[in-house]
Parts: C-alpha cells; structure tokens; sequence
C-alpha cells in the first residue's frame, strides 16, 4: 500500500501548487471604463453564455437570431452553454475559490440563484447603469427593479418579465376554478385531474396558494418571517393534506419535474398544468404539443409575477463583449422579437412610454396572445415574489409534511 | 525514498499512472466531501462545525433512499443475469441464428434517459399500451390500466434497468463462454457421463459467474447509483441515492451544501463499504 | 419453434423502442386513446434543426472525445489487465479499479469539478478526456480481467515455446482470442463516452458541445414529439457506426 501512496501524495502536491495563475481584473478596474471604451475593447471577443436549454423556441431564438446578430454588429462570437441554477453556483464558486478566470460570462438567473450567487459574491457590478439601453428598462415596476424581495440595484439586468398561470384542457374540463377559494372543492368533484409538480413552478404555485389562504399579500412583503411563514404553512399543508385522496394517483405521488407534468397533460392523463410564463399556453399549442383546446388563466386572489435577469460573472474573461452582449439583448429589436408568443412569448421588461412612437407602436402591434391571458388583464392579479428562504422552506416542508406524509407539528 | 532501493516493488508506470487517476482523484473529491461536511470546503464554508454530522441521526432519508436503491440494484440485476444465463445456456445455438448476433448490441444504443422516455411514452396510464388496451376494450379508461411507471415498488425503473443490461450481460457470457472453449468442456463432459443439466449447473454457470463478476459488480454499482431512469420513472419518496444526492446537492438552498456533501461521503463509503465485502466474498468462494 | 418464438420475442423486445420513437418523432396531436398519430409531420425534426444550427459540428465534435476514450480506454485497460494480473497485489489493484465507482455520476462531476478547474483544464476537452477516462478506464480494465486468467498465460508461453516471437504470440494468439471480448469493451466505452452528458457538461462548463450536450436536454422535456427526434438523434449515429462496423464486429474469431 506504501508504493500506492506515492502516486496521490504526488497528486495532492500537485493540486495545492498550481491555482495561482494569472488573476481576474479587478471589477472596478472594469466598470470605470466609459462605454466607447467598452465597446472598443469587447469588439471581436467571444462570449460565453450560460443558459437552460430545454425550449427550442429559446434556443432558436439565441441561435438563429442572437448569435447572428451580435457577431454582424460586434464581431462576438456567443457561445451557448447549458446550466442553471445550484450547478451553476457550485461552478462559479469552485472557479472562484481556485482563483481561476471564469470559463462564463453571461449567466441567465433570478431569484434564489441570484441571491446565491451574490452570497459567493461571483456577480460583476452594479454594471446596468453603463448600458446604453439601460434608460429604457422600465426599472419604476417593482416586479422588475426587485427580485425575490431583494434589489436588484445594477448587479443583474432585466430580461424577461413573466407570470405564474393555470393552463386546463377546456375540452376535458368546461368551469376550471376561478380561485384558490374554490380549488378544493372543484378538487373532489374531479378527482386525479390535479396535481402539484415538486420542483420550482410548483413552488411558485404554492407561494400564491399560501398567499390565497391568507388574504394578506402584504404579510409576505420584506424579509422572511418565520411565524407569518409558519402559520399560513400550516395552513396549505392542512387544505393539501384533506384534499390529498383527490390529486392525481390519489395524492400518493407527485411529478419530480414540471417536463413530465406537461408530458402527462398532453396525454390526456390530467386535465391541469402550469408555467411560470403567461404565454406558454400560446407557444406549446403552436409547437403542437397542448391540446388546441388548452387555455391559460390566473385564478383570483392571484398569482406570482417575477422577472428573470442577465448577469455578469465576475471572473469573466470577457466582461467588456459580455456587456454589449446584454446591451443587445435590451434593446427594443431583441425584446420586441423575443415577445412575439411565436417567436418565444416573453413580456418585455422596457418602459413602453421611454419609446420612441414607432417602435412603442411595434410592441402594441404584436401578434396577440390567442390561448393565454391578454397582460393587461392578469396585472392587477400579480403578486410579488416573496423572499427567497419561503421558497426554500417550501420545497423542504412540501417534502416532509405532504411527499413523506410527515405529521404536521402542532405550532 | 525507500521504494527506489527496491525497484522491483515499485508498480510499472502504466500501473503507477492508473493510480493516480483512478485512486487519486476519486480519494481527492472524496476528501473534498468530507473537508465539505464538516464546513471547510464548499462555496459557503465558513469553519469547521459538527453540525451536519450531529443532525445526521434524525435524517432518515438518506436510509430509506439506500434501501430502495438497494431492493432495484438486486431485483434487476439478479433478473438480468437469470435471464443472460438462460440464453447463453439453454439457447446458445439460437444465439448465433439471425438476427440475434446483431440485435443484442441494439439495447447498448440506448441510453438511460432514452430508455427512461421511451417507457414513460409506453407504459404510462395514457401511454402506448394503455391506448392499445382501450382500443382492444381491455380497459375503459386510463384508471384501468395498472400502474406499471411511476409506482411505489420501482417496477418501472426495475424493468427499465433489465432492458439495458441483460443483453450486455448475454454479450459477455457469449464471449466468456467462446473464449474459455467451455463447447469443449461440455462435449467432453458429456462424454464422461455427465447430463446437460449437470454441465450447466456444476461447470459452465459457475465458471460464467465467477469470471464475469467484476463486470457485473460494476454494473451492480452502475444500478445502485443510477440517475436519469429513476428521475423519469420513479417517484419523489422513496428516491433511488442518485436523484436523492442530485436534489440534496441542487436544493435551492446553499447554506444546506454541507448536508449533501456528506450524504456524498456516507454513500461513496458505503458503496466501498460494499465492493469491500463483495470482493472478499467472492475470493472465498472462488474455487482455484 | 422454440427458437423462433424467441427470436421474435427478442427482436420486438428490442425493435419496439425504435417503432414507438419513430411514431412519436413523426406524430402531431397524439393522445390517449388513438393507437396511431392522427396527423403526420416532420415538423420537430425542422424546428430542431433550426434551433441549434450547428447540429453536424456536434456530430464531429461527438466522435473525436467518444473515438479517442474508446480507443485509450481499450487498449489501456488491456495491458492494465496484464499488468494487474502478474503485479504483486493484483487484488489490491483490483479494488481500487472499484474506486471511482463508488462515487455515482451526479456526486463524482461535483466532486472532481474543483480539482479539474486547479489543474487548468475545466472548459477544455482534455478535461473532459480526463473526467471520462476515470470512468471508461477501470471499467475496461476490469472487464478485460477476465482475460487474463491462468490458461491464457499458458496459450502465450505454448505459443513462445513452438517458436513465435513475444510479437507473433501477441499477435497471432493473444488478440485473436481477446477480440469477442475487445470488441465488446470498445463498443461499451465509445458508448459511455457519446451518452455522457453530466460530466462532459459540468467538466467543460458547458463549452464542449457534443451533439449529446446539444440534444440531451430536450430528451427530458415537455415536447414529447421534439424528445423522440432528440432521442433518435442520439441512437442513430451509434447506430450507423455499429452497423458499419458489423463485419468486423460481429465476425466470428
């Protein structure tokens, strides 16, 4: 065994040694730049851009038009990269600990990932300011300039702005229920057509049924309370639990992910699913997966509205082309032919009224939704992203108390 | 530098490199996990703390996900070798008919996540089966078909895991059997007296076992810490160590890394735990 | 009879997967209960081909990390086999080929990630090369054991001792005997290598697009008509290969 303990003494030597390579630029050193010298020096670079990849309209999107555009305007050459969330955290933070440039630019996030991500301290910025487009970026809307409760104060720029919805077969089901009030109801009357999918859009769903249940969406407003938390916990836990025998497969299981979920609905095998972007409804039936005869809708007292963001690594190796890589993607062209429900169906994140007539004229004038709820009719349904630790505790306690049938602790 | 007074006991570089990569950088990230649980490595670490190893004793997740992996490694690769043995013993002459030769290199083509869709598509309530099922007025609705994937017993992930690895396993029986000339056995233990059965029973399984069980050790570990099917095909609770590992170590809560990089630890320790005991045992066993 | 009752069981067994893909790669508007799609088009296949332009860039990408781990895990692992067989502690060296098994995939990325990153080779394919051969090499090595066994050192000294030359008796008796069994540990780890995702996409940050990073994440998602073609298009290549191959593969020795 002595001879075998060489070798990996020899490894672990190696490892420790090396890492103190050649050291990310400072980000001040960076942002102190003026934007023609930031252009100057992104000009003809590649950019690395990590992304969830799962939607072809998004991907085509990126590739057939983003791609093409941004290496005719600034010679970039984008690179596309599939990675979200945790694992994208770990990355950044395990390059960030070696002391590495980062092998990312771009990184596509919001919510509990860029809370994250600020708590390893990897995000570049504040950066928006510099942006030329920045001025148009509708930055007054509070479900813009805020993300899961924290401000977004220039460390991630605004993409895409959507809201949680409802999707039902109107051909399997004729009166959906109009509000989390009349769920459990409707829930016995048609038993195995519902179910909760364990993973973030049904976290979102059941942020805005716990909100429901209260009757206060204030409550939920600033920094996570652990009573105001428990109490209307408690509460969802108990409306599931009652109504469990009702869910798909008799509440005994739930779908790991929202893909089979969808999967499920397009069967025919339930009669309900959701997404996190209003439009959804639009573009699936378009790709010829829903049913013609699927509908969206936000049930009353509401449902979460959030935006997702553009964030720049702070190790990046190519911060200066990265930055003019998500000035491109704000500007009114991308953002007008990334809303078209063909094209991907994602609500702009500009203010319409900074716009000049012509292009504000354009957005108006966007093949409408025909399957998902017109904007301005769900906005008074929105409700704020509550702090991320709801959503943590969430998908902890949806496991213990509903997935484990855990006893709920008497509070 | 004792070593290189007696450079006969020094392995050969080859094996020296092999070494390295194959015991160095596995006991690396090792270390890592467990530098990670106690809260010295890690993105948030912030110094050392028995925490995580203390709230260990009222986590019985990690437990129950053990046991069902556990239950589907031996349920499908006990079914595997059944049904790999079979053919190589009692069909070995249509083994080597058309298509066959071929067609046992087809399940090799797929892989796991495929094979996870594919009998999602086909074995669900409103799947292929289901729908020929109704066609034929079997069945009145999706209610009435049993519940073949996503059920509480992992027969959807079971069965998923025989069709990926019985035909390998054929595969290497076939070959095992060609190149160990056991057609020349047999023939002259027939000639000895010996009846077909007793052949298969006494010489060609055992031998078949014994020279095969490394490979299907590995493939018993493969099945233990399988992802992709399980995450298709099984359910939240019980959760195969796989999918278990992956929610841990992808929860949206960071400040939770320290508990899945232990959970990390105590399943790659235990899966040593297990070659350990395995290896041993089968060097009792092995008749030389 | 027998025989052919089992040859169809086999063939439906093994051909149905490719039956039922194909159907929904093709399939608009299938639901439960129609037994066939209703509608037929080749619209998944456009919209795939569409979204990621660079889908025949992925295939040569895919071949080159799949070929080269084939090949070094292969012959690698063959001479580690003999090499294992006549050390000192061939049981020792036995175990520690067990080692990076221990760790499942998801656990194994996460964890060698940090080292990967240390050694400048994160976002590159000799990252990828490495993190692959630490799965493809033991595997190999420890399916070729078998070969390795007491009568086959003898074949090798009967061969030495009628006269052929250490090269004669590897190549004239060795790899002849070997090649059932080669050929099953190459077609295994060119395999292992093209169906990777995890390490491969992790390892190079995303950044060495094999046409599996390019595809896989469709496989798992919502477009079930979308998910067959992704599927197919991760089958077929292996596929052809194998089919071209099959004269040498599937040749008696």
């Amino acid at each position: 065994m002595k001879n075998q303990l060489f070798p990996f003494l020899a490894t672990l030597a190696l490892l420790t040694g090396c890492g103190s390579a050649d050291k990310p630029r400072e980000p001040a050193q960076i942002l102190a730049q003026t934007w023609p010298q930031i252009e100057a020096a992104g000009r003809n670079q590649p950019v690395s851009m990590v992304m969830w990849q799962g939607d072809p309209l998004i991907n085509r999107y990126m590739n057939t038009y983003v791609k093409p555009e941004v290496k005719r305007r600034y010679g970039i050459e984008l690179q596309l990269a599939a990675g979200q969330g945790a694992g994208l955290v770990q990355t950044l933070a395990a390059e960030q600990q070696a002391g590495q440039p980062s092998e990312a630019d771009v990184v596509w996030i919001n919510g509990e990932t860029f809370y994250q991500l600020r708590q390893v301290d990897a995000l570049l910025g504040p950066f928006v300011e510099k942006l030329p487009n920045a001025r148009l970026l509708d930055l007054q809307n509070p479900f813009i300039n805020t993300d899961f409760q924290q401000p977004v104060a220039g460390m991630e720029c605004p993409w895409g702005n959507v809201q949680f919805t409802f999707i039902y077969d109107s051909a399997r089901v004729a009166r959906p229920p109009r509000s989390f009030a009349e769920l459990p109801a409707f829930l016995q009357a048609h038993p195995g057509q519902f179910t909760i999918p364990n993973e973030f859009t049904g976290m979102t769903l059941l942020k805005s049924w716990m909100i429901a249940l209260s009757g206060d969406p204030q409550l939920f407003q600033g920094k996570f309370n652990e009573a105001v938390y428990r109490k209307w916990s408690g509460a969802l836990w108990q409306v599931i639990n009652q109504n469990r025998r009702y869910f798909w497969k008799q509440g005994q299981t739930f779908p790991e992910q929202l893909a089979p979920l969808h999967q499920l609905f397009a069967n025919g095998e339930v009669a309900f699913t959701f997404s996190n972007n209003d439009a959804e409804v639009d573009n699936k039936i378009n790709q010829q997966v829903f049913p013609a005869t699927a509908r969206a809708y936000v049930p009353a007292t509401g449902t979460i509205q959030n935006a997702h963001y553009l964030g720049l690594v702070r190790g990046a190796q190519h911060p200066e082309a990265a930055m003019l890589v998500i000035n491109f993607l704000i500007s009114p062209e991308a953002q007008l032919r990334k809303m078209d429900p063909n094209v991907w169906g994602d609500h702009t994140v500009l203010n319409l009224k900074a716009l000049p007539a012509a292009q504000r004229q354009a957005f108006e004038q966007l093949p409408s939704r025909r399957y998902a709820p017109r904007r301005e009719t769900i906005q008074d349904l929105a409700l704020p992203e509550p702090d991320p630790e709801y959503m943590t505790r969430l998908f902890k306690d949806f496991r213990t108390y509903v997935i484990e049938g855990t006893p709920v602790p008497a509070s | 530098m004792l070593s290189k007074a007696r450079p006969s006991r020094l392995p050969s570089p080859l094996l020296s490199l092999y070494g390295l990569l194959v015991v160095g950088l596995p006991l690396a990230g090792l270390a890592y996990a467990l530098l990670g649980s106690v809260g010295l490595a890690g993105p948030l670490a912030a110094g050392f703390t028995g925490r995580y190893w203390q709230a260990l004793g009222t986590d019985t997740g990690l437990l129950y996900a053990a046991l069902f992996s556990g239950w589907v490694a031996v349920a499908s690769v006990g079914i595997s070798i059944a049904l790999a043995l079979l053919l190589v013993l009692r069909a070995q002459p249509t083994l080597r008919r058309w298509p066959l030769p071929g067609l046992l290199y087809v399940p090799l083509l797929l892989p796991a996540l495929v094979v996870g869709f594919y009998l999602f598509q086909l074995l669900s309530r409103t799947g292929w089966l289901a729908r020929l099922c109704f066609q034929l007025g079997l069945i009145q609705g999706p209610e009435g078909f049993p519940e073949l994937v996503q059920d509480a017993a992992g027969l959807g992930i079971i069965g998923a895991q025989v069709l990926l690895t019985f035909p390998f396993f054929t595969l290497l029986f076939r070959a095992i059997y060609q190149e160990s000339r056991l057609e020349e056995y047999r023939q002259l233990t027939l000639t000895l007296g010996a009846s077909p059965g007793q052949f298969r029973r006494r010489v060609a399984g055992p031998l078949l076992l014994r020279r095969a069980a490394p490979t299907l050790l590995l493939s018993f570990m493969a099945t233990l810490g399988a992802y992709d099917i399980p995450l298709l095909l099984g359910r939240p609770y019980p959760q195969m160590l796989s999918v278990y590992l992956a929610t841990r170590l992808q929860r949206f809560d960071l400040r939770e890394l320290p508990a899945a990089y232990l959970a990390g630890f105590l399943v790659a320790l235990g899966l040593l735990g297990l070659v350990a005991v395995l290896l041993r045992l089968r060097r009792q066993t092995a008749v030389r | 009879m027998r025989s052919y009752l089992l040859i169809v069981l086999l063939l439906l067994l093994f051909v149905l997967p490719f039956g039922l893909l194909g159907l929904l790669a093709v399939g608009e508007q299938w639901r439960f209960p129609a037994a066939l799609p209703p509608a037929y088009s080749l619209e998944a296949w456009r919209s795939l081909l569409a979204a990621d332009n660079d889908l025949l860039l992925g295939l040569g990408r895919s071949l080159l990390p799949a070929g080269t781990v084939a090949a070094l895990a292969t012959a690698g692992g063959f001479g580690l086999a003999r090499a294992i067989t006549r050390s000192r502690h061939p049981a020792r060296w036995e175990a520690a080929s067990y080692l990076p098994y221990a760790l499942p995939p998801v656990l194994l990325a996460v964890l060698i990630q940090p080292f990967i990153i240390r050694l400048h080779l994160s976002g590159s394919v000799g990252g990828v090369l490495v993190g692959l051969l630490l799965v493809a090499l033991p595997f190999a090595t420890l399916l070729l054991r078998s070969f390795w066994s007491g009568h086959i050192t003898e074949y090798e000294q009967l061969a030495r001792t009628l006269g052929c030359t250490p090269r004669q008796a590897w190549r004239r008796v060795l790899l002849p005997l070997a090649w059932p069994l080669l050929r099953t540990t190459l077609v295994q780890t060119f395999l292992l290598s093209w169906f990777d995702f995890g390490l491969t996409n992790v390892l190079s940050v995303g950044k060495v697009r094999t046409l599996t990073v390019q595809v896989f994440t469709y496989v798992g998602e919502a477009n079930a008509q979308l998910a067959a073609v992704a599927a197919l298009l991760l089958v077929v290549p292996p596929a052809v290969l194998l089919l071209l191959n099959k004269s040498t593969l599937l040749r008696k020795p």
